[in-house]
């Protein structure tokens, strides 16, 4: 593989040969299609059920745009390490522990605050990491991030409504939504803790800026629509090290769903 | 996405008032008269039209229960939307659930401006006051299911609906132009979901057969039993083209053939079509069973409406919340 894109298949070495640029961008492209494809099943959960019509098909489309990314993500580390795993495969065919999603996205549906709680510190996270990559070395992701870039910006300002409007109802409305981000806050920060081989991503371009760097920024940006809406301010994260292993039961339930179909006839087309 | 199709401009005003049921100068019977004779002629009704009592009930009944069918449908798929088993299948019933409950906004919308809020209407559904269609009170139990449904009951349903894009009530039949295009798009998804296991593995097959022997009955009774045309009056109004045989028929003759060539077998050993009359012949459908169904008395009719009324009030304060008039900015 070269700088400007090529299409040598990447060495899955992820027990770190080389100078780590292979494996570095493969842990790039499975977290952030693991995030979307997690968070894009979390909100799917809520079609046919949503609070009004109206939302009920808004969250609809999110999931969709969300899982959507997710395919075509899988599709690039499918490309790239090319050894015959197809992006099904990836997003499907491994066990709970295998899956490098951020930590604030293994907690469980929960109610509609939660569900805005979670898409507002995801989204604005995300849409710092998205920042970051915008600029990457790797051609392939570059096109792609600047398609989803296009999708994000309308997710930021459905979610920003939704969290300001929770915000300013008061009563239970407001009491509902703190209690998810307090229970969320200190996992927020999982989506840019630092990803293993951050050194190489950095070096060879992959990433525009360190992650403590996107951190930074991303706390900045979130602060300040905190600040305005009388919110407390986000925690630091919580076992860094860990942001995005050990994987909670809700998610091993989620899997155990996802799976069902799929184990049910192992090997066949559907 | 949109078809084009269904933003054909409405009538401008000044036409409206030309046509004779909307003088005010005119005494009831009259006008009721000249309306009854402009819509048996084939003309179209607006919202904002007189109409008499007994026609916008008429239409609020019809509507209302297809809004609640829309809305109730989604709950048999939705179920497995977390299980779809590739990134395809899974966003493409994310879609088509999507695509109902859209549809559920767009009549409920079309029924509102009959005089119904949609608050009441959703109370009246939780409530069991209002009906849902036959196929929406059965349990889904496999993936097949999801193929069949999409396949069949949505087949069965265009067949329906298409010929409701003729409905003398003209925001009815455009709101059906897009429904129907969306809805063929789902016979698609249908259709590939019941070919690819069709032409699986054994066990995939057995189970797409299984479910079709299943889901024959409620098909099979989803039009309704044979009616009298003179005496339907949901007809004689044009709120529908259509009895329940000659929708049953088009349906049959449409897709036994194609479930067949695709070497599934249908569980009625009387189902033929007599190549003299080309009527489809058919044993019985269980009308017992369908007026059992439709009285919420299905094997799944409490359960899926205790799941809409527990949603329903576990989102209550949601509603509350964006209906309320925003508070002054928090410094």
């Amino acid at each position: 593989m070269t700088d400007d894109g090529g299409t040598e298949p990447l060495a899955m070495d992820f027990e770190g040969a080389g100078d780590g640029r292979e494996r570095a961008l493969a842990l790039l492209l499975l977290s952030m299609a693991d995030d979307e494809f997690v968070i894009g099943f979390s909100d799917s959960e809520w079609t046919g059920i949503g609070p009004i019509l109206e939302e009920d098909v808004a969250i609809s489309s999110l999931a969709q745009d969300e899982l959507g990314h997710a395919q075509a993500l899988y599709g690039l580390l499918a490309d790239g390490v090319a050894d015959d795993r197809d992006a099904d495969t990836w997003a499907y065919d491994r066990p709970p522990e295998g899956y490098l999603h951020a930590r604030l996205l293994d907690h469980h549906r929960g109610d509609w605050a939660a569900t805005i709680a979670r898409r507002y510190l995801y989204d604005t996270a995300d849409s710092t990491r998205l920042e970051a990559v915008a600029g990457t070395s790797y051609q392939p992701l570059r096109e792609l991030v600047a398609k989803i870039r296009r999708e994000e910006r309308y997710h930021l300002m459905h979610v920003q409504t939704w969290i300001e409007r929770l915000a300013d109802a008061g009563g239970e409305s407001r009491a509902r939504l703190i209690a998810a981000l307090t229970t969320m806050g200190p996992d927020a920060g999982t989506v840019l803790a630092p990803l293993p081989g951050e050194t190489a991503l950095v070096r060879h371009g992959l990433v525009t800026e360190p992650f403590q760097t996107m951190d930074e920024r991303w706390r900045d940006g979130v602060g300040v629509t905190f600040r305005r809406l009388g919110l407390a301010e986000l925690p630091a994260t919580a076992d860094p090290a860990s942001a995005r292993s050990g994987h909670s039961n809700a998610f091993r339930a989620l899997h155990a769903e996802f799976t069902m179909v799929r184990l049910s006839e192992v090997g066949a087309t559907w | 996405m949109t078809d084009p199709l269904a933003l054909d401009p409405v009538l401008p005003l000044t036409e409206r008032s030309a046509l004779p049921f909307n003088d005010e100068q005119l005494d009831h019977d009259e006008r009721y008269r000249h309306f009854e004779e402009h819509v048996t002629g084939g003309g179209k009704v607006e919202s904002t039209d007189w109409m008499p009592d007994e026609y916008r009930t008429a239409v609020l009944r019809f509507v209302e229960m297809h809004a609640n069918s829309e809305l109730m449908g989604v709950l048999p798929e939705r179920e497995w939307i977390m299980r779809a088993p590739t990134l395809r299948r899974k966003l493409a019933l994310t879609a088509k659930v999507q695509d109902e409950v859209g549809h559920a906004q767009l009549l409920y919308r079309v029924a509102e401006d009959l005089g119904k809020p949609r608050e009441a209407m959703i109370q009246d559904l939780l409530a069991g006051k209002t009906k849902f269609h036959n196929v929406f009170h059965y349990p889904t139990k496999s993936w097949a299911d999801i193929g069949i449904i999409a396949w069949l009951v949505d087949a069965a349903a265009i067949v329906a609906q298409q010929a409701l894009r003729d409905s003398s009530y003209a925001p009815y039949a455009r709101t059906m132009k897009k429904i129907c295009w969306e809805e063929s798009v789902h016979i698609m998804h249908g259709r590939d979901v019941v070919l690819t296991m069709a032409t699986g593995t054994a066990d995939q097959r057995a189970s797409i057969q299984e479910a079709l022997d299943r889901w024959w009955g409620p098909l099979m009774q989803m039009h309704g039993p044979r009616s009298d045309r003179a005496k339907d009056r949901d007809l004689h109004w044009r709120i529908k083209a259509k009895t329940s045989e000659e929708l049953r028929q088009e349906f049959l003759g449409i897709y036994v053939p194609r479930i067949r060539e695709i070497g599934l077998t249908l569980p009625d050993p009387d189902l033929a079509l007599d190549p003299a009359t080309g009527v489809w012949g058919y044993g019985e459908p269980d009308w017992n069973e369908l007026r059992t169904v439709v009285t919420n008395h299905g094997p799944k009719s409490q359960e899926r409406l205790d799941f809409r009324r527990a949603n329903w009030d576990a989102t209550q304060w949601v509603r509350d919340a964006i209906l309320s008039a925003p508070r002054a900015a928090v410094a």
